[in-house]
């Protein structure tokens, strides 16, 4: 078996990101330093997913409570077609794993509820929403602003998708009324169209790490595939967000959740 | 004139951009039947940028944003 020493891999696999101004060796090493949660591990989840493994992230939990079925196989590439049966979690740990050794993955194969989330993502740096449903999108985005975790938050139908930071000082979803729509299922999705908002969601994420750029705080970023068109939406934090208002400071300053009172 | 810009399957067999005239629309609510969108099928309706409820009134020089539900991963 030939013998690669680990530093020389280690070198040769970032070379091409350390060369980028907004990275270099201290960007790497903030990377390295990083614990990034992802919650879903499907169409949105795949590209996010291998993009922050392959940066290098050096922690990244991936939550998802699904098993692999076939009318995933267009668009969640982490699983191939003798994953169909299999923990979506494990089948996409055992690729992330084979893309880069580097990385600590830890698995979360459970349902997200109201009790358990606040001890899922508290620890994480940044919170990447990839699921494929409203509810949990709101609870995600009330957990991260109560816990003042920044959330990278995505969305596909068909050609089109979003994508959007949220923060404690910047609108969530239930700021733009979002969290009373109903989805009808099942949702037509291309592969490509996740791809892209994918991408884009792990270039957020990988921004606010580095704390680089101009993050998509308060700024809704509207893809068309049909058109080949980006559009951008200014959103504003709505006065009365239930969300926002549970989110409470202490008397020093520190965060407390005052549990959704 | 109200611009109204429309996303995602809103604008299937629709433009993108609309300008409307103030005067004909009492608040939000009448522009969204006037595009033929059904109430319930709108998941976020932004004047401004700002989440408005459907009655909200319309002025002139506003620019509402219409969002189907995006919702799939």
């Amino acid at each position: 078996m030939p013998y690669f020493p680990q530093w020389e891999v280690a070198d040769l696999r970032y070379e091409r990101q350390l060369l980028i101004p907004q990275i270099g060796q201290e960007g790497q090493e903030k990377l390295e330093k990083a614990k990034v949660t992802v919650i879903g591990a499907g169409g949105l989840g795949s590209p996010v997913l291998t993009y922050l493994v392959s940066a290098g992230v050096g922690k990244i939990q991936i939550v998802d409570c699904d098993v692999v079925s076939e009318s995933n196989l267009n668009r969640q590439f982490l699983h191939h077609t003798g994953d169909v049966g299999r923990p979506k979690v494990l089948s996409a740990q055992e690729k992330l794993v084979s893309l880069n050794p580097d990385v600590a993955l830890s698995t979360v194969n459970k349902r997200l509820n109201q009790e358990n989330i606040e001890e899922c993502i508290i620890g994480s740096d940044v919170v990447v929403d990839c699921v494929d449903n409203i509810e949990t999108r709101v609870m995600v985005a009330s957990a991260c602003i109560q816990l003042n975790i920044p959330l990278v938050e995505g969305g596909v139908l068909g050609f089109y998708g979003y994508v959007i930071d949220i923060g404690r000082d910047y609108p969530c979803l239930s700021c733009l009324g979002y969290d009373k729509a109903k989805q009808k299922t099942p949702v037509p999705v291309l592969g490509v169209t996740a791809g892209v908002i994918g991408c884009m969601q792990a270039n957020e994420c990988i921004k606010l790490l580095l704390g680089i750029g101009e993050p998509l705080y308060g700024r809704m970023l509207n893809y068309d595939g049909l058109s080949g068109t980006w559009e951008e939406v200014k959103v504003e934090k709505a006065k009365n967000c239930a969300v926002h208002k549970n989110a409470e400071t202490g008397k020093n300053g520190e965060f407390y959740w005052n549990g959704g009172k | 004139m109200i611009e109204v810009r429309l996303f995602a399957t809103f604008r299937e067999k629709r433009d993108k951009v609309y300008f409307l005239e103030q005067k004909d629309f009492k608040n939000a609510g009448e522009i969204i039947d006037y595009f033929r969108i059904p109430r319930e099928e709108v998941a976020i309706l932004l004047i401004n940028g700002v989440y408005s409820p459907i009655d909200t009134s319309v002025k002139d020089g506003d620019i509402l944003a219409l969002f189907p539900p995006v919702g799939g991963g």
